[in-house]
């Protein structure tokens, strides 16, 4: 069963419907047995980094994420909370891959919000049957300026920041894959078939 | 091509060297961290930082704050000077320094090869400082008894790929790049960032056209010779799309059009032209819930998740949203962003509040706007009640207290089909740095380019030009594209 985790700050019903409509079984849950037990979990994000640190605290679910060994999918703020600290209300997080997450440039409009092309660094199966330089849609304020030897593909927003990123079993993805049309629905069924 | 702006430093300051000769140091008042904080405000995308003690000594001494500086900035860095074993190249390379750059450990054994082998060709840099046609190291202080050419290939077998080239004669003196010798590298395939003397847009023009992957700039930042904020936009590779947004009024479930918001007809249902638009190329879709009452609520809540099974682009709803719990309600059942019109103009702290609690990027402050002979003021209720509120101060404040994006209605354009009101679109997005999104008028593809080059809007929104079949989108994103607009076809 995969397991999108809910920590009650935003949309995660297009997520389920997305893979609902990919064949895979999958269920919204908080609750921290649930999760255990999951052969694959997702970690969605919207919100705000403190409130989404404090949910996940307060439930234990930071430490399920620490420790599992399944094949891990962390979205937009899911990614974010992967790294070490965050400007995003200045709270630390889960230290699962290396980096901090720092606010897109002053310059730049903020939000970037909308389609932005995706630049490949290295092979995946996270990206398999995926066009270069395909577009997605981003909706943040913040970048997980990962350590580069994690990063599987970058997008160019006046600065260049990481837009996939990998380690071990776990993956995130900048951008929201389930509202990015056809290329958004094959990276979540690259994953759900890992 | 990359624009690159250079950090020097020298005992913990910013300096510039002229020729490389640390007799002839100009020390800046800025500190480094300040000056890399300026940089990355004009738009820099990435950052070069030298160490030059560590580049004569031999090892980083000014590691701290060149530590500081990526903390402080989060760019990408290019790091240099006195990295002359794995160590050391690793210590940056594991915190996060995105390059490094070698110069003198190029003749340790396998150094090289050894951490190209670890981080990959595109981490690892290599230094060809050339003076009269040698090639130059230790700080720029010690011939390597090797031409150009011959350096090259002694590096092209170690696999490196960027290199950082510079004429040791030229740099620090603002006299322009030497393109000779940048040409001839480049054509040795390599990935070639140009440093020394660059200080024109003309000479990074003529860089970019050579080929090379990166200019750095350094002197004449600092001393204002160039103009850096326009430098990084004329080069910025930003490739966010322009967006189209066709916009569905919903009434009892069904998609209606209303000419200046009255006058009601009825187009179809919501979810099968939710469905078409998505097939069709739209890049969002936007619905107006124009009946909202409690009742009714309930009706589009199931509405809404009924869309949000059928398609997989991002929509937003707007309409009667009053609180957070409606905020709650309809993110719950599959809203990627709310949209508030009145509710934000009464009450300007529940936009704050729905920030902090969701965050902006689901946060839509739709404007209806009428303009007036000393600008442009909001209505609220449908466009049926004035207000008196300035609209562009309105728009500033809304930016403050946390939208993400604004819809700006020109209430005097609402189903004319005679263009959108340019001058309102371009005034709101060259205040307020959130993207705008123009409504209200279109009636032509040349009324849609026209929001986007005067305008300045980032998106789109229409709705009769599309529910009539007057205008595909897919024809007008090849359109726009035609007129280099960037879209996502």
């Amino acid at each position: 069963m995969i397991v999108i985790i809910d920590y009650k700050s935003g949309n995660v019903g297009s997520l389920q419907n997305a893979i609902l409509g990919l064949g895979y079984d999958c269920e919204i849950s908080s609750d921290p047995g649930k999760i255990k037990k999951a052969n694959k979990i997702i970690f969605p994000g919207q919100g705000r980094a403190k409130s989404a640190r404090r949910e996940l605290k307060k439930s234990g679910i930071d430490k399920i994420i620490k420790s599992t060994r399944v094949p891990f999918l962390g979205i937009c703020l899911g990614m974010q909370l992967l790294a070490d600290f965050s400007a995003e209300d200045n709270v630390s997080c889960l230290s699962v891959i290396p980096g901090n997450v720092f606010k897109l440039p002053a310059g730049l409009k903020v939000p970037q919000i909308g389609w932005n092309r995706v630049r490949f660094s290295r092979s995946s199966p996270l990206l398999t049957g995926i066009n270069n330089n395909e577009f997605f849609y981003f909706a943040h304020s913040y970048y997980f300026q990962a350590s580069a030897k994690y990063v599987l593909a970058t997008t160019d927003y006046g600065v260049e920041f990481p837009a996939v990123i990998s380690r071990d079993n776990f993956y995130s993805v900048q951008f929201h894959p389930e509202k990015s049309g056809l290329a958004g629905l094959k990276l979540l069924n690259n994953f759900c078939a890992l | 091509m990359k624009i690159i702006p250079a950090i020097d430093i020298i005992a913990g300051r910013c300096v510039r060297l002229t020729q490389g000769d640390y007799g002839r140091v100009k020390r800046y008042a800025v500190d480094p961290v300040v000056a890399a904080l300026q940089f990355r405000e004009s738009g820099a995308s990435c950052l070069q930082v030298i160490d030059l003690d560590g580049a004569k000594f031999g090892y980083p001494k000014n590691e701290k704050i060149i530590r500081k500086i990526f903390q402080a900035t989060g760019l990408p860095i290019t790091v240099g000077g006195g990295i002359r074993d794995l160590k050391t190249a690793k210590q940056f390379l594991d915190s996060g320094f995105y390059r490094v750059i070698l110069s003198t450990a190029v003749f340790k054994k396998d150094l090289v090869k050894n951490l190209i082998a670890n981080y990959g060709a595109d981490r690892i840099m290599v230094a060809v400082d050339v003076k009269e046609g040698q090639v130059m190291t230790r700080g720029w202080r010690r011939a390597v008894g090797m031409g150009v050419d011959q350096y090259l290939k002694l590096i092209k077998a170690a696999g490196v790929e960027q290199i950082l080239l510079t004429d040791v004669a030229r740099d620090g003196t603002l006299s322009g790049p030497n393109f000779v010798l940048a040409s001839k590298v480049i054509k040795n395939n390599f990935k070639v960032t140009v440093a020394g003397g660059i200080t024109t847009l003309a000479q990074l023009r003529r860089l970019n056209r050579l080929g090379a992957d990166g200019a750095v700039i350094g002197k004449a930042a600092y001393e204002g010779q160039i103009d850096l904020v326009s430098v990084f936009k004329y080069f910025s590779r930003d490739n966010l799309a322009k967006r189209i947004i066709p916009c569905l009024d919903i009434k009892d479930g069904l998609v209606v059009k209303g000419k200046r918001f009255q006058e009601l007809a009825v187009i179809g249902d919501a979810v099968e032209l939710a469905k078409l638009y998505s097939q069709n190329g739209a890049d969002e879709l936007v619905f107006l819930d124009i009946a909202a009452t409690i009742e009714k609520r309930k009706t589009l809540i199931t509405l809404v998740q009924k869309i949000a099974k059928n398609i997989n682009i991002p929509f937003t709803v707007g309409g009667g949203i009053n609180s957070l719990a409606d905020v709650k309600k309809l993110l719950a059942a599959g809203v990627d962003k709310v949209s508030l019109g009145s509710a934000a103009v009464r009450n300007p702290d529940l936009v704050k509040q729905i920030a902090r609690r969701f965050g902006s990027q689901c946060l839509v402050i739709s404007l209806d706007v009428k303009r007036y002979r000393d600008g442009w003021r909001v209505f609220i209720d449908s466009g049926h009640k004035p207000t008196g509120v300035d609209a562009v101060g309105f728009a500033r404040l809304m930016e403050k207290n946390g939208a993400g994006e604004l819809l700006v209605n020109s209430l005097d354009r609402d189903g004319t089909k005679r263009g959108f009101d340019v001058e309102l679109l371009k005034i709101i997005a060259e205040t307020v740095k959130i993207p705008v999104i123009a409504s209200s008028g279109a009636g032509s593809k040349e009324d849609f380019l026209q929001a986007f080059m005067s305008g300045k809007a980032d998106a789109v929104l229409a709705a009769s030009v599309f529910h009539y079949g007057q205008i595909g989108i897919k024809e007008l994103k090849k359109y726009l594209k035609s007129k280099n607009i960037n879209v996502r076809i």
